[in-house]
């Protein structure tokens, strides 16, 4: 083969194509063949322990000195004197030369050539022939081998480069899965996320990342001291079997009792308590334990099917996703607890205040600055005889626990109202049922039975302020301090109750401590702002509550503010009404032309009479015009010269009353009233029903 | 609607007494009727309905003491109703003929002297 094709053949570029371990051994296969030579070893330069060492990094015919990592130091021996010295250097007679490399000796190698192998003036390695009869190589053999060492040390400074360019690229895009590995899992949306939900899709993104074939949460249970699988991922069976681990005990249970990661390389030989890990197959594991401000809630771990070491890098990764997932199984745990209770406060406050007739209402509820919730609550409902309860609590405590006692307060209150106790019988009733629910359910109360007939309010406090009391004149003051102790601190207390007159068009506020204690400032500072915001002119409740509101109510509240206001409103001349077409709707009706009637001065013979006048007719709209609840009828009354004149109109059809005992609604009203019309019409009925006042009889 | 009207039982020998507290319309008539039904045992010789503490009573009540009747006088039992006269809702026990029909007292005791005779 001649020189330049030999050249050529050592040289070829399409070599810079193969990986690096194969471009090494094809050029020394080359080379020995070129040379004719026995063997051939390319030794590069590493740093190392002391200094730099020489290693053999490709061989062929002494393979062994790879295999070995034989290291020469530089400097010494054949090799290292090569690359310190930058030359080419031959050795006739290895016998009588300075080999620092025994399996050199051991080949029965006999003469060598090597040069160094440089790249832009630095030595990189060395390349070496040797042959096993004595030989004495050549100047153009070892100018061919310099060259072909030339030659291949660009090639493998090519390669190198390469590979480190791939390396870098690798570490590049490798750190960059890693961010966004731990994006993934702690990516902000997650928190929106329901509890289950976020779990699922939490373990999810954590056996993607960490390629891990199951995943699972336990949470801890504080009161029971054991771990209970919440969500898994690969053994599903965990949750689904309601694993628990006890602390302490088995891998799960060290982590959580030591706070500590733990890697398990190989569960055969470990302290495994649960049984479902090794039934699935699962090899190795990696915990970690779930902080939250130090605090264990539980523990998260990945499982491999097949043996595997998790290095700490993947340790680390599993904190942060702990870490994380801590913080949104406490937030998603906290934000459960929070809707929940948000939900029962909702549902224990009324929604709707329109709903009694000839009474205004109107409130406001504005949780604690930070908190979604205090124990403040309030209700309003009727008690017979159109008289309606307004009422005002103040439960110790927040979130939950103070929401169930709302709940009891509510029931409690309602229920024994409903059993016609006198008030302050109600309220000491309700106080044995709070001091048997325990401390929790200490609670101030404010209860007002209004009655819009007697024109009075009938007050009993337990604990809470006075309410405040506003004059058609728009004159604010608060009735007298009643005392009356907090409900649920003793088990039996009485109450007083007290009647105050309540003239028609005033108006009551009942509110919580909140709206008048200000940090720094006295609660009778406090009396005075709300009687001052009160006490200017408001066309409606609606704008009443606002005003306190706005004038009292600090943009940062420690605590919860109830705000309640009921006025009873004055009769107008002409009552004209409209009603859902049911029957709950005739008890308002009722109400409304009674207080109506009266305050035109009729007798109570002659409310009764015309009051059922009208329910027969009202009735009629409501039974036989149509089905219950689809429509709508209306009542209008005027009153002139004595006279009342009440008109019924509905929508329906009119059908004849049915039954041997149902005919009697039209009768009776010819019996109490004056004049009695029933009009037919395609567009429904009109009733119209008059009566004189100051008559003896109908 | 439970806070309209209450009933309350009271026993005086095998006479139920039930005594209706409120105010009785077309809402609440049925469950009334329940009510006073459930008071009366096989053993029951007679039913006294007290509608002294009765502030409204329309043709909604007036039937079901009429059905009542009916029912009670098929069964061998009797129905008194006490109300006293000057009642606003006397009036309408009267247009009606209800107290022709059921035997009607202005007293309790006048009308358990008659259901105990």
């Amino acid at each position: 083969m001649s020189e330049p094709s030999a050249l050529q053949y050592v040289t070829d570029a399409a070599l810079a194509y193969l990986p690096q371990d194969a471009l090494l051994e094809e050029l020394l296969s080359r080379i020995s063949e070129v040379l004719s030579a026995d063997t051939a070893a390319i030794l590069l330069l590493e740093d190392d322990e002391p200094g730099q060492v020489l290693r053999a990094r490709a061989a062929c015919g002494i393979e062994e000195e790879v295999d070995a990592g034989v290291a020469i130091p530089l400097g010494r021996g054949f090799a290292g004197r090569i690359a310190a010295e930058r030359q080419a250097l031959a050795i006739d007679d290895v016998d009588h030369a300075d080999i620092l490399n025994p399996i050199l000796r051991e080949k029965g190698i006999r003469s060598l050539l090597g040069v160094p192998l440089l790249v832009e003036g630095r030595v990189i390695g060395v390349l070496h022939v040797g042959s096993l009869s004595p030989r004495h190589f050549t100047d153009e053999e070892r100018e061919l081998l310099q060259l072909a060492g030339d030659r291949a040390a660009a090639a493998i400074g090519h390669a190198k480069l390469h590979t480190s360019e791939i390396s870098a690229r690798e570490a590049a895009e490798a750190a960059t899965r890693r961010l966004e590995s731990l994006q993934r899992i702690t990516d902000a949306a997650l928190a929106y996320l329901p509890q289950d939900a976020l779990l699922e899709e939490l373990l999810s993104r954590i056996t993607e990342v960490l390629s891990a074939d199951t995943a699972a949460i336990l949470l801890l249970d504080e009161q029971e001291h054991i771990l209970r699988a919440r969500a898994a991922r690969g053994i599903e069976e965990e949750v689904e079997a309601g694993v628990t681990i006890p602390l302490g005990r088995g891998f799960a249970g060290r982590i959580a009792a030591e706070r500590q990661a733990l890697a398990i390389d190989d569960v055969d030989h470990a302290d495994i308590h649960n049984p479902i890990l090794r039934e699935k197959g699962i090899r190795s594991l990696l915990g970690v334990p779930l902080l939250v401000e130090g605090r264990v809630i539980g523990v998260l771990h990945v499982g491999s099917l097949s043996p595997r070491h998790f290095i700490d890098d993947e340790r680390e990764l599993l904190q942060l996703a702990g870490d994380r997932a801590a913080v949104a199984i406490e937030h998603a745990r906290l934000y459960e607890q929070r809707r929940l209770a948000e939900a029962l406060q909702r549902r224990l406050l009324p929604s709707n205040l329109g709903g009694i007739p000839g009474i205004e209402l109107a409130s406001r509820y504005l949780p604690a600055s930070g908190e979604s919730l205090g124990g403040d609550w309030y209700d309003v409902f009727p008690l017979g005889r159109g008289r309606i309860v307004v009422a005002v609590g103040d439960v110790v405590g927040h979130g939950l626990a103070a929401a169930a006692v709302m709940a009891q307060l509510r029931t409690a209150l309602r229920a024994y109202a409903a059993d016609r106790h006198p008030p302050a019988e109600v309220v000491a009733r309700v106080n044995h049922l709070m001091w048997n629910l325990g401390p929790t359910a200490m609670t101030t109360l404010a209860y007002a039975v209004v009655d819009p007939d007697e024109e009075s309010l009938e007050l009993v406090t337990a604990g809470h302020l006075p309410p405040l009391v506003v004059d058609r004149g728009g004159a604010a003051s608060f009735l007298p301090l009643q005392g009356g102790i907090a409900l649920g601190t003793t088990r039996v207390a009485r109450y007083e109750s007290r009647v105050h007159p309540f003239p028609t068009g005033t108006t009551v506020v009942l509110y919580t401590d909140g709206l008048v204690e200000v940090r720094g400032r006295t609660i009778d500072e406090g009396l005075d702002r709300l009687r001052a915001a009160a006490a200017t002119g408001h066309s409606s409740l609606e704008a009443l509550c606002s005003g306190i509101v706005e004038r009292l109510v600090p943009e940062q509240r420690p605590d919860d503010i109830a705000v309640l206001a009921a006025r009873v409103r004055p009769q107008p001349e002409r009552l004209s009404a409209s009603w859902p077409a049911h029957r709950e709707s005739l008890v308002a009706v009722r109400q409304l032309l009674r207080r109506w009637l009266r305050a035109r001065s009729a007798t109570e013979d002659e409310i009764y009479d015309i009051t059922v006048a009208c329910q027969e007719a009202c009735a009629n709209a409501v039974e036989h015009a149509y089905r219950p609840g689809r429509e709508s009828f209306e009542v209008e009354a005027t009153y002139a010269d004595r006279r009342v004149r009440v008109t019924v109109r509905d929508h329906g059809r009119w059908r004849a009353p049915r039954g041997s005992n149902r005919g009697r609604g039209l009768p009776l009203m010819h019996a109490l009233m004056e004049r009695v019309d029933v009009e037919h019409s395609e567009e429904g009925t009109v009733v119209v029903l008059e009566r004189t006042l100051g008559e003896e009889d109908a | 609607m439970s806070w309209l009207a209450r009933v309350t039982e009271e026993r005086h020998g095998d006479v139920a007494i039930a005594v209706v507290d409120g105010e009785v319309d077309a809402s609440n008539a049925a469950d009334i009727a329940e009510r006073l039904r459930q008071l009366l045992t096989n053993r029951s010789a007679a039913l006294v309905v007290d509608l002294s503490p009765t502030s409204y009573l329309d043709s909604a009540g007036i039937n079901l003491l009429f059905d009542l009747g009916t029912e009670l006088g098929d069964r061998q039992q009797q129905l008194h109703i006490v109300v006293p006269p000057a009642a606003p809702i006397a009036r309408a026990i009267s247009f009606t003929g209800l107290d022709i029909a059921v035997p009607t007292h202005a007293t309790r005791e006048a009308a358990l002297e008659q259901a105990t005779r």
